[in-house]
């Protein structure tokens, strides 16, 4: 037992051989997961302006405003807190939810996406 | 003799075995005089803004009450939430919360052996113990669809159903976590240095912890096999085989043993839920965004990876709730539980004594 435990630190030599467990970032990063909540994609053929995304939406991100003579939402990314409420409560399934998580930008009028750009892929 | 005042050193909210939690201590050359505990640096309110929201709305909120812990913080707000709305959930619905809740005590737990090695000391059992957590979590990330905040528990179940592979899924991240469990005992827990620091450190008995409102592993490690998921079963545990890990001594080291001997029985858990669990709906479809609660009151405890978690609700008919009164369990073992096992301790124990109680400053505050 006593040999066992003082051989046991020899036993890190092997980790040399091993492949690193962490991915360079932002040349590779993790596939995303199927069913991810990332942000929100609309399909504005399927949008019938019923407004219950943004009823449903805890931090009050998403105002319906109006796009090509209807109301379609328009979801502030810096308050969502991507609980996808709005995706599972949508009647139509106009909303989803993509995995795209790369959604920072250099400005905060970034954040804002109105319905064409949210039903840019 | 000349009279010599007492030094006040700061411990946090910026230190790096604190957290963001603050305490003032009064110190007697080595020993500690006093600690004045100070919370209030994550405090944002969650008790009125859960009032401004729908039952719904708040399931994603209550997620944030303990960062390390959504899971806990879900099951025991929609066991509150589904007496008041009067919500029946199906047996398939229970057995996936039970799970989930294991596997969000198992993170919990894994993350407490990363810190309190990486504050005592040992940089490579925190390394292991996070690279351990990331394959729990791409599990939780495929169940739930987020990484760290799942969103998963509504009144009346749970938002998606199991993935199809999901038992071979969680055979083989368990089967590498129980080849790793070796690791740490070897890393951690049979380390001279970190027994050295943890064993007959801060010692409470039974009695004692019982007054200051110990509860979960703080209390289970003093000899008192006290846990919620056997004294008043609540979702399937009334149908699962399991046994409660105690220790005797009630020491930081018996606590952190008592979190060790958890995971196992949790990965045990998790493993005989997923042969018993049953087919049909894993939620109630009665329950729409707007139900409207009754008059009525209603209290839910549940035990979480630190202790009980509990909730006070109170509906007005309406489809929000008129007031919620959170119980978090990481409130009295630092406000209380820490001054108390503190005192006439050596200020080099401080981080052990204070990482032995796995508080959550984020509870603490709410």
């Amino acid at each position: 037992m006593y040999l066992r435990k003082l051989l046991q630190p020899f036993k890190l030599i092997k980790n040399l051989y091993r492949k690193p467990m962490t991915l360079v970032f932002p040349e590779e990063a993790l596939p995303p997961i199927e069913n991810y909540r990332g942000r929100q994609l609309l399909d504005i053929e399927k949008c019938v302006g019923c407004g219950m995304c943004s009823r449903v939406c805890p931090n009050d991100a998403i105002v319906m405003v109006d796009f090509e003579g209807k109301k379609c939402p328009q979801i502030h990314l810096g308050k969502c807190c991507f609980c996808a409420l709005c995706a599972e409560n949508c009647p139509t399934n106009a909303l989803q939810m993509t995995g795209e998580v790369f959604i920072a930008g250099y400005d905060r009028s970034f954040a804002v996406f109105d319905p064409e750009k949210l039903a840019k892929k | 003799m000349i009279d010599v005042p007492f030094f006040t050193i700061p411990f946090g909210p910026c230190h790096p075995s604190s957290g963001h939690f603050h305490a003032s201590i009064t110190l007697d050359g080595e020993r500690v005089v006093e600690l004045k505990p100070d919370p209030g640096y994550l405090h944002r309110g969650f008790e009125k803004l859960m009032e401004y929201r729908t039952y719904l709305q708040n399931s994603p909120l209550v997620d944030r009450i303990c960062i390390l812990d959504p899971f806990h913080a879900e099951l025991g707000y929609v066991n509150a939430a589904e007496k008041i709305l009067d919500i029946e959930v199906p047996e398939k619905g229970k057995f996936i919360r039970t799970i989930m809740a294991e596997l969000g005590r198992i993170l919990s737990h894994i993350t407490w052996i990363g810190v309190t090695s990486m504050v005592l000391g040992l940089n490579s059992g925190c390394m292991i113990a996070w690279g351990d957590r990331e394959p729990l979590i791409r599990i939780n990330e495929k169940v739930t669809g987020g990484r760290i905040y799942p969103c998963y528990f509504i009144p009346g179940g749970v938002r998606r159903d199991l993935p199809e592979n999901f038992p071979e899924k969680i055979d083989e991240v368990f089967n590498r976590l129980e080849k790793n469990l070796e690791q740490y005992d070897f890393l951690v827990f049979d380390n001279e240095t970190i027994r050295v620091r943890m064993e007959n450190v801060g010692i409470l008995e039974t009695e004692e912890a019982i007054d200051l409102g110990a509860t979960g592993p703080n209390l289970r490690a003093t000899g008192l096999k006290a846990d919620l998921r056997k004294d008043e079963p609540y979702e399937v545990y009334d149908q699962l085989d399991f046994d409660i890990p105690t220790q005797k001594k009630g020491d930081a080291f018996s606590r952190g043993m008592c979190r060790r001997l958890e995971i196992e029985e949790s990965m045990n858990i998790i493993r005989d839920a997923l042969q018993k669990i049953p087919g049909g709906e894993f939620k109630n479809k009665d329950f729409k965004p707007f139900t409207k609660a009754k008059e009525k009151e209603t209290y839910f405890c549940c035990e979480s990876a630190r202790g009980e978690q509990c909730y006070h609700m109170v509906g007005d008919g309406t489809d929000k709730p008129y007031r919620v009164k959170v119980r978090g369990p990481s409130f009295s073992h630092s406000l209380a539980e820490f001054p108390y096992l503190a005192k006439n301790a050596y200020i080099a124990d401080i981080p052990a004594i204070y990482w032995s109680l796995d508080p959550c400053p984020a509870d603490v505050d709410r």
